[in-house]
């Protein structure tokens, strides 16, 4: 990863804070001087280096981990706004990121019954919770989606 | 990758399939803290491999489950 691609990612995650959700290549684009198709073809490149995930089709942010791209079942409320997470990991991961308290939505996977956590000051103010990685780390990458 | 309300949730989810790796959810945050605290640094650099295995090494998550390869 060279310089100028290490720039376009900490672009590319500056927008996504100033945004409140993964940007497009044209906003990013626009704020940047770049063409949207430079960004389209860096966002690749940091892809093939696991700097972030584009959706099949290679023309939208996926992951810009730990945030998603996608609604899902992870939320983190922080800074006045609700986050998308990529997973539980990355559902403490934004809190980590933003360098902020907040509060994590997600449910049960065997009941379904919601499920939520307060960080304060880094730590959960709960510990009943169990996190369970189903993947072993050399295989994380094999297919991050799922994962 | 998720959370469970408890032990008895988690073991009945898993059923046949394999078994992974539990945490608990202060572990899990205080690796999401080394994980991911960097990651808005305007000065951010790529983590290498062997930084990422640090990380998991120091938290305690050791042998070959959480081998990065």
């Amino acid at each position: 990863m060279d310089d100028a691609d290490v720039a376009l990612r900490n672009d590319t995650y500056r927008l996504v804070v100033d945004l409140g959700r993964v940007p497009t290549a044209p906003q990013v684009a626009a704020v940047t001087g770049r063409t949207a198709e430079d960004v389209l073809a860096g966002w690749l490149r940091l892809h093939d280096a696991h700097a972030l995930v584009l959706e099949a089709g290679g023309t939208a942010i996926r992951m810009a981990n730990p945030f998603s791209g996608v609604p899902t079942a992870h939320r983190v409320q922080a800074e006045g706004r609700w986050w998308y997470a990529n997973c539980a990991w990355d559902a403490f991961g934004i809190c980590a990121a933003l360098g902020t308290d907040g509060r994590i939505e997600s449910s049960c996977p065997d009941c379904g019954e919601p499920l939520a956590v307060a960080v304060r000051d880094r730590e959960p103010d709960r510990d009943d919770l169990l996190f369970l990685c189903p993947v072993p780390a050399q295989h994380w990458w094999d297919d991050i989606v799922a994962t | 990758m998720n959370l469970f309300r408890s032990e008895e949730h988690l073991t009945r989810w898993l059923g046949d399939r394999g078994p992974g790796a539990t945490l608990p959810v202060r572990q899990l945050s205080a690796l999401a803290y080394a994980w991911w605290g960097d990651r808005l640094d305007p000065a951010w650099r790529p983590h290498t491999r062997e930084q990422n295995q640090a990380i998991l090494d120091r938290l305690g998550l050791t042998g070959s489950f959480w081998r990065l390869g």
